[in-house]
């Protein structure tokens, strides 16, 4: 090529080369930049911690496994092998010559085997052979059988040889094996005491930061095997509700998480709680025999947490709770449930941003807000700082941890109570109490079908006068600070301090229009039935059957409390008192409410008033009835009835008619409507109108506002609202009517704590006509019990669970259900404890041997059709005559009473039609149980004389511990099976009985250890000893039966159900319900007569 | 600040910067391209107006204000004149321009709308379309400064000689590409497209905005027709950018930069695509905020902002208001004066081929000269509507709901 000229460039070529060396060094800098920022996330971080938390505690274990102990032993079982091995070099000709010896039948065995395996598929060839000329007609089909036959019979003999060949070869191993026996058996124990360190050592190289795992985790390569990797659990019926359609949830916060399901992570504070809860359970022996050593280890584990030098933070603690929530044997494992079910927030994300984290206060999230630096260390976790942003794009954040309850209606909606939810479950029964579900519609099982929470007004004329209603109407809580009513007038968005003084001015006039309307309305539309008033009456003596026979569970009657930590007397708080004791309303100033006539008749049979009325009888007599009309009248408030009324305004009544009236008439019209009724008819029609517009019929029953709809806004759906359509008005602080300076944040836990708290808040500097402004009245709430409230909205959502999922969708556990529904309803846990909560009434008895008994166990326990006629009439069978506090005569239908009954026959998972009753023991069986029973001393506290059940005597209660039923109710009344298991282990089915449990626990066993065992040979029971051995094969069989529990308890039941009565008494009309409709007459099935009780 | 702030804000409103950006599209042609002189006839009618505005600026604050930016442009670029094309001066108005725009994302409200990742790329092309505006109209200043000196253009005077692909083309296309590489990973690492809420086909977003292509369109929504606005227009103008060719015969300026020689071309594009098309774009990217309501670049964007909309059609003005008379039922009737507007209006391109264009039309010939005319009309009718509306809050000219019609 000949050398050419310089090309004339339009650039210079030095420059652009720089530039091109520069920019490339630029681009490779950005690419690493754009590598590093897709590589480095968040969650690699957490990893790595947990990782050395994890490698720290391996190497923990390693060397505490590695001690002393452990080494001699190891050592030990080295200089055994070196032994067995100099052994073995002794005796080495020996070894040798049996190690050829088995080389060569190991060579035979192998030719024996290969000449079977061969001439085994030559015979199967020939086989087809000679089938084949057989099918096939041809000629040569005798000389194939005869070959077919020599095959046979030589492989027979081959097989012979090879039996033979594989006996001498495994004798020849079995020779060689003795000498290297003793080899084997050292090694396989060293094998075992490095089992546990060889797991331990595969575990830390899983975690350690070591270079094989850097290398899978580089960047670029760690697409082929990470050890840091997004962990994830796919929820495929558990859906997340997107706008348009349902998703699965895929779970990803175990990403950071790592140890939400593992124990040995737990917070200090939980692990004390945990270590408790789980010593208790061990030292009450509740705790089956082989789960004990792992208890134990566990508790001990706990303990050392707690004294451990530093608290676990989280993302790496353990879930509270591990076995109710998360854990592998809990009922919501991490892998079936996932986390955003109950928490929510954004189930796929991967970041802290992204995911929804909610702070739980305000100095959280102050904390949060700061930034970590880009390379953190142990001591920036601890910081906790996150540079953490509210994500204003997410829809449902993760629930605050004061509402992570919430998320519990999602599946548990169809059940009274949550096993577990305190809080839930407190929240739930406060809704139905107070009656949110009234006015609010919530289409959940557990808010439908529930009564209006509020009585009757239909009469309201016969029970008060309008001077009272008006006042209370204006104002609840000054006549009663406990009360459920909430106060729908003179809020803060009529009289508040943001309100122009004009328009306060007027707002009034209009309030006091409106109340007098409504108080006209009602006491013109009441009936006026006459009621006969008591003649006489002690107040005193009333004072005594009030605080006695039982009002006290379901009412209050007190205004004020003694705060227990100060001793300073204050106003009584509707926190002070359990919630069943608000069921029905506080007694101080009733009074000055009501008249002696209307008191009288009540108390004696609320449903002649008001056939809906929740109130029980309680079988007053006359003169009862009226001992506590005049206590009850003698309560009285004068002041609140001397608070003054402002007269109704005509003009202002007039003007609120008028703004009802334009709505359908022309002004004109609405004029000459106006003129042409009278004052009370303007009244009564502006009442009317109020009654509408405030609600009032949603809680209670008023004449001519059947079947109107609920007035507030439906919530089934409320805790899916996205932020955006919550009107947050102006309002950002406010005082609460406790006094409380509460702060309204922009999220959606925050409207509606606030919305339940001061409900008019959010009218706040709005410019609004009269009839616009907010209508919801304020309940009063406290802070506690607003929470509680909101916890309820918030998890009130739509996101769907499949079927399956739902809790109690069976048909035993909706029995149960439907009869829990109904304690709840009337209010059962005031009295009594049901499902191991409640009896409010509690506190109120001085003397624990006089409560209301426990109904835990009572399905388990009570014959179903006893239980049905004592609900319906609780006068046929007295139990417990010594008691005071009356089981009131309830009025169920015959629906009601067969649902409870149904329900708690489902709930101790018994029939409800048996046929045990009519069982008769065996006689000898009977006499076995006489003296067991005698041996026993049962007859201290029970009786086993026959009694009427309707009518038992009184038993002497100056011992009040020894009052106990009489055992010849137990027929009629308990189950026949159940009343072994009762005597074996009463303190496990009712905590506080006082039935001695005289049939301990074992704790190794788990079974029963008997009292009689060794008792029997002692010189006191001799008498007993000889009445029994006859009924005894031997003495031998007798002591083994004394020591026999379950036999011994048996016996006693037989010998209890023979003493049984057969008959009781139907359940009558009493009192309150009409009397039965004569039954067509069958005569009951004989019940055979056994050997009457007592006769011994 | 806060008055500044105010100020730019009213000075911001579609009707105010209309006006000034079409004065100071005047200015500039006049004054830095055409070399024209504040004394003279055209600048002494310029002041008169500018007077006009600060004396209604009296009753009308927003007036004045744009009297005050309107003086303060005029005298200015009188002043400049030439002077403007210097690089010195350019880089001057570019720093000018950067500094206010980087004190204004100082301001939250603004640092809202601006600092969107979705936003950034639109405000980076406004600079663009400044610089490369100005680079074109600096080359074509300088070529007819030369060529009224008898020289020749610029592009004319480097040699026909042949350059090789490699390196001269292809190695400089590939550093820019290593550059542009470079900022577009550097732009997508720190800008990243955000993660916004889960779509909802019950709650649409308040604005509900149109790419930034679109926006223009989007705007004009606002003051014509939907069928107008939305087709027959955006038809007009991609039929009429490929008219252009056909219509435009000038042999002059080809090849080289040049004002003088296509005065009318340049100008009349210019016009359509700045004043017009790009101040729709960034007043509906950066001007209109929920409800289409308006919001100056520092106002905060509130959505329970309600402005009344009490536009009227001409026919309601003539028949109800003027002659206090009832709506005729008939449309054709109805909506005469309208419909005798528009006419009147199409008609000025034959009645100005009859007079003052004559020369225009009978150079470019007949078929040449109404595509011409009637394009240029059209493209005239949107700031002449948008004037109406503001003026006189005029909605429809011609208002035939019968066969959904409107102009």
């Amino acid at each position: 090529m000949k050398p050419q000229e310089p090309i004339p460039h339009n650039y210079p070529m030095r420059k652009l080369n720089l530039i091109f060396a520069l920019t490339s060094l630029g681009l490779l800098a950005v690419t690493g930049v754009m590598v590093m920022y897709d590589y480095v996330r968040g969650w690699k971080w957490f990893q790595l911690e947990f990782n050395r938390i994890q490698a720290e505690r391996i190497q923990q274990e390693l060397t505490s496994k590695n001690d002393a102990e452990t080494r001699k032993r190891l050592a030990g079982i080295e200089r055994d092998m070196k032994a067995g091995q100099v052994e073995i070099a002794r005796n080495r000709n020996a070894y040798l010559e049996a190690q050829k010896a088995l080389d060569e039948w190991e060579g035979k065995h192998y030719a024996a085997d290969q000449n079977y395996r061969f001439a085994k598929a030559v015979l199967d060839a020939k086989r087809y052979e000679l089938e084949a000329a057989t099918v096939q007609h041809r000629h040569d089909v005798k000389e194939r059988q005869r070959e077919y036959d020599t095959r046979n019979a030589h492989l027979a003999q081959l097989n012979l040889t090879l039996q033979e060949v594989t006996r001498n070869r495994d004798a020849a191993r079995a020779r060689v094996d003795t000498f290297l026996k003793r080899i084997k058996q050292l090694e396989d124990q060293k094998k075992d005491l490095t089992a546990n360190a060889d797991l331990l050592n595969k575990q830390l190289r899983g975690v350690a930061m070591s270079s094989d795992n850097m290398i899978l985790n580089a960047p670029m390569l760690d697409f082929i095997n990470p050890t840091l990797k997004i962990d994830q659990v796919v929820l495929n019926d558990l859906f997340i509700e997107m706008n348009y359609m349902s998703v699965p949830r895929v779970d990803r916060c175990m990403t950071c998480h790592r140890a939400i399901d593992r124990p040995g992570f737990e917070s200090k504070k939980e692990a004390e709680r945990l270590a408790a809860e789980l010593q208790t359970k061990l030292d009450r022996n509740l705790v089956q025999p082989s789960k004990r050593a792992e208890m134990e280890a566990r508790v001990a584990a706990l303990r050392r947490i707690v004294d451990g030098p530093r608290d676990m933070m989280n993302p790496f603690r353990t879930h509270p709770k591990l076995d109710t929530f998360v854990g592998s044997s809990s009922p919501h494992p991490l892998l079936e449930m996932g986390c955003t079910v109950c928490h929510r927030g954004q189930d796929r994300a991967t970041e802290f941003g992204r995911a929804g984290h909610t702070p739980m206060s305000l100095r959280m999230e102050q904390r949060w807000k700061k930034s970590m630096p880009f390379f953190p260390s142990v001591k920036d976790y601890e910081k906790r700082n996150w540079g953490y942003e509210v994500n204003p794009f997410l829809d449902t954040p993760m629930y605050p941890r004061e509402h992570s309850e919430a998320g519990c209606l999602k599946c548990h909606s169809g059940q009274m109570e949550v096993g577990e939810g305190e809080k839930i479950n407190k929240a739930t029964h406060m809704v139905e109490l107070y009656g949110c579900h009234a006015c609010h519609k919530i289409s959940n099982w557990r808010f439908t079908d529930l009564q209006k929470p509020g009585p009757s007004l239909e009469g309201i004329a016969e029970k008060t006068t309008p001077a009272f209603a008006f006042r209370w109407i204006a104002n609840p809580t000054h006549f009663r600070p406990t009360t459920r009513m909430p106060s729908f007038f003179y809020q803060r968005n009529m009289i508040g301090p943001d309100v122009s003084a004009s328009e306060r001015a007027q707002n009034i006039k209009y309030q006091d229009a409106e109340i007098h309307a409504i108080v006209t309305y009602l006491f013109s539309k009441s009936t006026h039935r006459a009621w006969s008033a008591p003649t006489g009456g002690d107040a005193a003596r009333g004072k005594e059957l009030v605080n006695s026979i039982g009002c006290m569970g379901c009412h209050i009657a007190q205004d004020t409390v003694k705060d227990e930590k100060t001793g300073v007397v204050r106003v009584a708080k509707r926190d002070d008192f359990p919630l069943e004791r608000h069921f029905g309303f506080n007694l101080t100033g009733v009074g000055s409410k009501t008249n002696p006539a209307w008191i009288f008749n009540w108390v004696k049979n609320p449903k002649a008033y008001d056939p809906l009325a929740p109130m029980p009888s309680l079988r007053l007599s006359e003169s009862e009835a009226a001992d506590i009309t005049a206590y009850l009248m003698s309560l009285q408030k004068p002041r609140f009835m001397q608070e003054p009324v402002r007269p109704p305004s005509a003009s202002a009544v007039r003007e609120l008619a008028k703004a009802y009236l334009v709505n359908t008439l022309t002004d004109v019209d609405a004029n000459t409507k106006l003129r042409s009724m009278s004052d009370h008819d303007q009244l009564v029609y502006l009442g009317q109108r109020s009654i509408e517009k405030y609600g009032c019929y949603s809680c209670h029953d008023i004449k001519g506002f059947d079947g109107l709809k609920p007035i507030g806004t439906e919530l089934t759906v409320e805790g899916s609202k996205t932020l955006h359509l919550f009107d947050f008005g102006f309002a950002h602080d406010y005082e609460a009517h406790d006094g409380k300076h509460e702060h309204i944040l922009h999220t959606v836990p925050s409207w509606v704590y606030t919305k339940v708290r001061s409900p008019r808040v959010y009218d706040d500097k709005r410019a609004k006509p009269y009839n616009d402004k907010l209508k919801m009245p304020n309940f009063h709430l406290s802070p506690e019990e607003a929470q509680l409230v909101t916890s309820v909205v918030l998890g009130l959502t739509k996101e769907k669970v499949s079927e399956n999922r739902l809790a109690s969708r069976d048909a035993r556990h909706r029995a149960v259900e439907e009869m829990r529904k109904i304690v709840s309803q009337r209010n059962c846990r005031a009295c009594h404890v049901v499902n191991r909560a409640g009896r409010a009434i509690g506190p109120m008895i001085a003397d624990t041997n006089f409560l209301p008994p426990d109904l835990t166990p009572q399905g388990g326990r009570a014959q179903s059709p006893w239980l049905f006629s004592f609900l319906k009439d609780p006068t046929v069978m007295k139990i417990r005559p010594w008691m005071n506090v009356r089981m009131p005569t309830f009025g169920f239908s015959d629906h009601e009473a067969a649902t409870i009954v149904s329900g708690f026959a489902a709930e101790g998972n018994e029939p409800q039609f048996e046929t045990m009753r009519y069982e008769i023991p065996p006689q000898q069986n009977v006499a076995i149980g006489r003296e067991v029973y005698a041996m026993l001393r049962c007859a201290q506290c029970h009786s086993t004389t026959p009694v009427d059940p309707a009518n038992p005597p009184l038993p002497n209660v100056a011992d009040a511990q020894s009052l106990a039923p009489n055992l010849t109710l137990s027929k009629l009344r308990l189950r026949h099976d159940w009343i072994a298991d009762w005597i074996r282990r009463p303190g496990e089915m009712i905590p506080d009985t006082r039935m001695p449990a005289n049939f301990p626990r074992d704790p190794e066993t788990g079974g029963f250890r008997s009292p009689l065992a060794g008792a029997i040979d002692t010189p006191q029971f001799a008498g007993h000893k000889a009445a029994l051995l006859p009924y005894f094969a031997n003495e031998e069989a007798l002591r083994k039966t004394m020591g026999d529990a379950v036999a011994l308890t048996n016996y006693l039941r037989d010998y209890i159900w023979s003493v049984g009565l057969n008959q009781m008494r139907n359940p009558g009309a009493g009192p309150v319900t009409p009397a039965p409709q004569p039954q067509p007459v069958t005569p009951p099935a004989p019940v055979q007569q056994t050997a009457r009780a007592g006769s011994r | 600040m806060t008055f500044l702030k105010n100020f730019v804000n009213v000075l911001s409103v579609a009707s105010i910067s209309f006006i000034l950006l079409t004065a100071i599209f005047t200015f500039i042609v006049y004054f830095n391209l055409l070399d024209g002189r504040i004394k003279s006839k055209a600048g002494i009618g310029f002041i008169a107006f500018g007077i006009f505005l600060l004396v209604t600026g009296i009753w009308v604050t927003p007036l004045l204000y744009c009297g005050i930016a309107y003086m303060l442009c005029l005298f200015g670029l009188s002043k400049l004149g030439p002077r403007i094309w210097e690089p010195k001066i350019g880089m001057w108005m570019l720093i000018l321009g950067g500094g206010a725009f980087g004190l204004s994302i100082l301001d939250p409200n603004f640092k809202l709308i601006a600092a969107k990742p979705d936003n950034v790329p639109i405000a980076a092309m406004i600079f663009l379309l400044g610089i490369f505006t100005w680079i074109a109209l600096r080359r074509a200043y300088v070529n007819d400064h030369q060529m009224a000196l008898g020289g020749i253009p610029y592009e004319k005077t480097e040699s026909d000689e042949k350059l090789f692909t490699w390196p001269d083309l292809v190695y400089t296309e590939m550093l820019c590409m290593i550059a542009l590489t470079i900022v577009m990973i550097v732009w997508s690492v720190g800008l990243r497209a955000p993660l916004e809420e889960a779509a909802n086909p019950t709650s649409s977003p308040n604005p509900a905005k149109a790419p930034w292509y679109f926006l223009g369109l989007q705007e004009m929504l606002v003051y014509f027709d939907p069928w107008l606005a939305g087709v027959v227009l955006p038809t007009l103008i991609i039929v009429g950018l490929m008219a252009i060719p056909y219509i435009d015969t000038n042999p002059r300026g080809n090849g080289y930069y040049s004002f003088r020689e296509r005065k009318w071309e340049i100008g009349i594009f210019l016009y359509g695509f700045l004043v017009l098309w790009s101040f729709l774009i960034i007043t509906g990217t950066f001007l209109r905020g929920p409800n289409w309501n308006f919001f100056g670049p520092y106002e905060y964007w509130d959505p329970n902002k309600l402005e009344p909309l009490v536009n009227i059609d001409l026919s309601e003005l003539i028949w109800v208001k003027a002659m206090s008379m009832p709506l005729p039922k008939l449309w054709i009737i109805r909506e005469a004066p309208g419909l005798i507007l528009v006419l009147a209006y199409l008609g000025l391109a034959p009645a100005l081929a009859a007079g003052p264009l004559r020369r225009f039309y009978l150079k470019m010939g007949g078929p040449r000269y109404y595509v011409g005319a009637y394009l240029f009309l059209i493209m005239l009718a949107l700031p002449i509507k948008m004037v109406l509306r503001w003026l006189f809050n005029l909605k429809y000219i011609v208002h035939i709901q019968e066969i959904f019609f409107n102009i």
